[in-house]
């Protein structure tokens, strides 16, 4: 259930080992489900991560992420 | 009654003797045979007619005797042999004459196979023979079913002077299941209509001819009005967990009972799937159908045939919400594993990579 209210209809996998912490799909994404993480990653930086609920699968991180193959977006379409 | 071991074209039979059937016409067919046996068996039991007819056609005239003397009569067959008897139905229900057939389908069209199908339902739900008629239809799922829709479609023919069929594939007809019967009823005595070959029923003429167009009308918008009354008072349908659900399966005979295991380990996946299953194909569980459309998102209707239940749950659901379709012909019956995968696939439950 995302923050709307509205049942998922996507999810979000990040490559945590592609991502230099930049925070761009964060402040992109409009439900608020991705976050930068405590930990680091091998390079040192804090990868975004995404909460695990609530993604509407639109897509829009994917399109601010700078990285190539940093973010895979899925979507459900029923 | 304690529940007995029995085949479900034997139940049919069984249940129909119970519910007072004292006359049965026919000609063996696979995989309906066993109603032709068991009839053979029983009704001479009690003190009953069965007759061997040389063909289908013969079979269905000899009903519309046995129904015109107001005696309950039934009949068995399968594909290729209701076909045959499909001009007979449509006397039988302008003449508004009650009895039975049972058609246990199989493989199709021409002569097919003798494994189990669902290619009969147009012919039968939407009224195989000529003129504007319909049947009364019933579609079992279990040996159970087999004996409790008999003693429906007995009724129903009776209430609205009208043949009924038990529509179910030659799997239910196959399968053997504890069937628990019902008491049997006293025979029923003969109708005011009926013509018995007394002085007294002398003026009762059965006949389906009218000669004179206003006549032929004013018969044929009886017969409708009959019709649109057994949709609202005779029509049943058995939803199961459908009450949360997202999406609904329709399927009827052995494909209802395949669904209900697919809704039942789609569950455990953590599809909210459910199942509506017509018991009744006409008169068509529409108004049901109507009611889920805004509850759920989709609808899948899986048939062992190509797109004949499909057409009616379109026509209910007049484009309100979409619907997917699963079917397999031949004779081949899916697993439910079968099923649930291609109900996965078409529902796009599995999440589908689309950037990245």
């Amino acid at each position: 259930m995302s923050p709307n209210g509205k049942p998922d209809r996507g999810s979000v996998v990040m490559n945590a080992e592609e991502c230099k912490g930049c925070g761009l799909c964060v402040e992109a994404c409009p439900l608020k489900v991705l976050s930068l993480s405590k930990s680091l990653n091998r390079y040192g930086y804090h990868p975004a991560v995404y909460l695990g609920h609530g993604c509407s699968g639109c897509g829009i991180c994917f399109f601010a992420c700078p990285e190539p193959g940093g973010i895979r977006v899925q979507k459900r379409l029923a | 009654m304690k529940p007995e071991l029995t085949k479900g074209n034997e139940a049919i039979v069984k249940a129909a003797v119970l519910a007072g059937c004292r006359a049965y016409y026919g000609y063996p067919i696979t995989p309906a045979s066993e109603i032709a046996e068991a009839a053979a068996l029983y009704l001479p039991r009690v003190g009953g007619v069965f007759i061997q007819a040389e063909s289908e056609t013969a079979s269905v005239n000899m009903l519309y005797g046995a129904a015109s003397a107001g005696v309950r009569c039934m009949s068995g067959s399968s594909g290729p042999g209701i076909s045959l008897m499909q001009e007979g139905l449509s006397y039988l229900a302008s003449a508004e004459l009650p009895c039975v057939i049972a058609d246990i389908m199989r493989g199709g069209p021409g002569l097919g196979n003798i494994a189990p199908e669902q290619g009969d339902y147009n012919q039968i739900v939407k009224g195989g023979g000529h003129g504007n008629y319909r049947t009364l239809v019933v579609a079992p799922a279990s040996a159970q079913e087999m004996a409790d829709f008999t003693t429906l479609a007995f009724d129903l023919a009776d209430r609205y002077r009208n043949p009924a069929v038990v529509l179910t594939d030659g799997n239910i007809g196959q399968m053997m299941e504890p069937v628990r019967f019902a008491d049997p009823i006293e025979v029923p005595a003969p109708p005011s209509w009926a013509v018995l070959g007394t002085a007294a029923t002398r003026k009762n003429l059965i006949a389906s001819i009218y000669l004179e167009p206003e006549k032929m009308e004013r018969h044929v918008r009886k017969l409708e009005a009959k019709y649109r009354q057994a949709e609202v008072e005779a029509v049943r349908s058995e939803s199961y967990r459908t009450e949360d659900a997202e999406f609904v399966l329709i399927g009827y005979g052995i494909m209802g009972r395949i669904l209900k295991a697919v809704v039942d380990q789609g569950r455990e996946r953590g599809h909210k799937l459910g199942l509506l299953r017509p018991i009744t194909l006409f008169p068509f569980p529409t108004a049901r159908i109507r009611q889920l459309a805004p509850e759920v998102k989709a609808f899948l209707v899986a048939e062992l045939s190509v797109g004949q239940l499909l057409d009616d749950v379109r026509l209910a659901l007049e484009g309100r919400r979409p619907v997917e379709f699963f079917s397999r012909v031949g004779g081949s019956v899916p697993t439910a594993e079968e099923v649930l995968e291609a109900v996965e696939q078409k529902f796009q439950f599995r999440e589908v990579l689309i950037h990245g």
